[in-house]
């Protein structure tokens, strides 16, 4: 056994250049697949946190289109009489949350959450002079709500944090102040929907890199939202929830069902296309890298092909000393496993340095000014257990050709 | 015991149409005895050779070495039997060219693992001394001249002590004094260690001072 390893390293190391490049293949490979897929995850995620800046990963609220019209006449009349209604009108006996006290404190046991911001989204016109938009009014609780949106790292003039002590400051879309010709320290008028109106001082701009937010949004306190829809103490439109891994927003949801006969929406309910985008860039990313380590494993394929070419009169007389086909198989398999490993490690710490190295590109998305790189042990894990395998593979069937070398066809000459 | 015992051989090569090669071939050999295998060129010695080392299993007929029937048996139990029953020499020097000398001849004990590396080691040398090449232990086997390498593969031969020994032409390399130096080797080794040489040579001189003498001709004994 030992004496098959000896043999391998002789091989080996006689045959530098052949073997650096095997390696570099091998190295080349698995950095390629670690820097992809980091860089790709990298991507989704912070596509992901764009998102998330105005989707909770879980909402609770008033879903009316779920709701029956209210009958007011029975279908089936007994008798023979039959009834018939034109123009029936969907009477919306409740909206939004009446009560959310209850709601909430059930919510606070649930451990998974580690965020519920209560809001009342409306629809108002906001007036400057002659200009009049319509905007999308969130009246949101400033600590809670920057648990769960991270709000204030998206405020890019003024802070987020002043809402709480100006009870009619706004904070608006960085593109929504432009379209109404508005700066910071401006008045603004609101209106909303019932016809309710009041006055703001902008003392904030937010910025969150998708432009349909950017130019809509609009951020009062919960009081002030309550004030100009004239609505009660705990009237709220939404409760917002962030819980600690989004990808399992849909469990937690689940779980949450009997806590309330409200609708529980986890993110992934209506944006599938966001999720289906992140899946198709893994795909993408990870075909290409792996296509790359199989380009890999044809070049070690193609060398420990040459090498057994090479040393066929070797194993014709390691085999007529008494060597066995599986000496064979081991010593030339060793040689291929030895370029997976050494190749895998470097691959390893290459991707690594190339990651880190992307990491330092400035580019601005979501809060970041530099490319998005994750590091993710599984994609290092992978990589190198693909790598070996990979090198095992091509590895195996030169090695399994050298041990059915018949000795004396060789040694016959 | 017989050392070796060869059963009514017959063998073909299907070289566009089928050729008969060796042709109910039948004979003994003793322990201890030292035979040549002569003949015209052509006339089957390796291709007998290359069945008795057991290496070419394709052939009618049986063969024994040691009393132990060696047709029929698979390939791995073949090699098993040849690292420790048979040594070669063979018409070329077939040395491992990345190892040293030493190695070379360590290889097939190695694989027997009967005995120690330092034990194998410090026998490989012996055996290089023995062949005139002290000195030369740790010189690559790429480094060295032909009548060299042949004396080296024949040391590598000896590694094992095995029962039987066989050679294609293994002094066709070397020159008078290398040969005179290999045949008292292989006489030694007949007549004191009872080890068996089989040789198949060109040289008709080492042919006559060996104990017997077979001939072939067109693939059969025409004189033993
Ligand atoms: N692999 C093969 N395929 C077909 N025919 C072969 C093969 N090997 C040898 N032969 C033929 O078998 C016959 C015997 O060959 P062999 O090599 O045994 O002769 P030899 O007596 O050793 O000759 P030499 O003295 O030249 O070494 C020859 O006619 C040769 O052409
Ligand atoms: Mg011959």
């Amino acid at each position: 056994m030992k004496t098959n390893y000896r043999i391998a390293w002789v091989h080996l190391t006689s045959r530098f250049r052949q073997l650096a490049v095997a390696t570099l293949s091998v190295t080349f490979g698995i950095s390629m697949f670690i820097f992809m897929n980091s860089f790709i995850s990298g991507v989704n995620e912070a596509q992901t946190v764009i998102t998330f800046t105005s989707l909770a990963h879980i909402r609770i609220y008033n879903d009316l289109s779920a709701r029956e019209p209210a009958k007011l006449i029975p279908d089936t009349v007994a008798g023979n009489a039959l009834s018939v209604v034109n123009n029936a009108r969907n009477i919306r006996y409740t909206e939004g949350i009446k009560d959310a006290g209850p709601i909430l404190k059930a919510l606070k046991k649930q451990k998974a959450i580690t965020g519920i911001s209560p809001q009342i989204n409306t629809n108002v016109f906001i007036q400057n002079g002659v200009t009049q938009i319509s905007a999308a009014l969130s009246g949101v609780d400033v600590q809670k709500e920057n648990k769960v949106f991270h709000t204030a790292d998206y405020v890019v003039e003024g802070d987020f944090f002043d809402l709480q002590k100006h009870p009619n400051g706004i904070i608006l879309g960085k593109g929504l102040a432009q379209i109404l010709g508005v700066k910071v320290g401006d008045n603004i008028s609101l209106t909303s929907a019932s016809g309710g109106s009041k006055n703001f001082t902008i003392i904030g701009l937010l910025e969150t890199g998708a432009t349909g937010v950017d130019r809509s949004k609009a951020i009062v306190s919960l009081l002030a939202a309550r004030q100009l829809n004239s609505k009660n103490k705990s009237y709220v439109t939404d409760i917002q929830i962030a819980v600690s891994d989004y990808n399992k927003a849909q469990k937690v949801a689940a779980s949450m069902a009997g806590i309330t006969s409200y609708k529980i929406e986890p993110w992934q309910l209506g944006n599938s296309q966001l999720d289906s985008a992140n899946k198709l860039r893994y795909i993408m990313s990870f075909v290409i890298s792996v296509t790359i380590l199989i380009v890999a494993g044809f070049g070690i394929y193609n060398i420990m092909n040459m090498t057994v070419n090479e040393k066929i009169k070797e194993i014709a007389i390691l085999k007529a000393m008494g060597y066995s086909g599986r000496d064979i198989v081991i010593i030339f398999l060793t040689q291929s496993i030895v370029i997976g490993l050494v190749g895998g490690i470097l691959g390893l710490v290459l991707g690594y340095i190339i990651s880190v190295c992307t990491g330092y590109i400035p580019f601005r998305i979501a809060t970041s000014t530099t490319l998005p790189i994750n590091f993710n042990t599984s994609d290092y894990v992978l990589g190198f257990v693909f790598g070996i395998v990979i090198t095992f593979l091509a590895g195996y069937f030169p090695a399994s050709k050298a041990s059915k070398v018949d000795p004396v066809t060789i040694i016959r000459g | 015991m017989k050392a070796l015992s060869v059963n009514k051989i017959n063998k073909y090569f299907y070289v566009a149409q089928k050729f008969q090669v060796l042709k109910e071939v039948n004979f003994d050999i003793n322990q201890g005895e030292f035979v040549s295998i002569i003949g015209k060129s052509g006339s089957g010695k390796s291709t007998l050779l290359y069945l008795l080392s057991t290496m070419d299993t394709d052939y009618e007929g049986a063969i024994s070495i040691n009393g132990t029937t060696v047709t029929g048996k698979s390939q791995n139990e073949l090699a098993a039997f040849r690292n420790a029953h048979i040594g070669f020499v063979f018409q070329f020097h077939y040395l491992l060219p990345e190892f040293s000398l030493v190695e070379n001849i360590m290889l097939p004990a190695l694989k027997l693992k009967l005995k120690s590396k330092e034990e194998i080691e410090h026998r490989a040398v012996e055996l290089l001394g023995m062949l005139d090449m002290k000195g030369t232990e740790l010189k690559k086997a790429a480094a060295i001249s032909g009548g060299q390498a042949q004396r080296v593969a024949i040391a590598r031969a000896l590694i094992n002590d095995p029962a039987v020994i066989m050679g294609d032409e293994p002094t066709g390399n070397l020159d008078s004094r290398n040969t005179a130096i290999v045949f008292d080797i292989f006489k030694e080794l007949a007549h004191n260690k009872g080890q068996t040489i089989i040789a198949v040579t060109h040289d008709d001189e080492f042919a006559q001072k060996s104990d017997r003498i077979i001939e072939l001709k067109d693939g059969k004994i025409i004189n033993e």
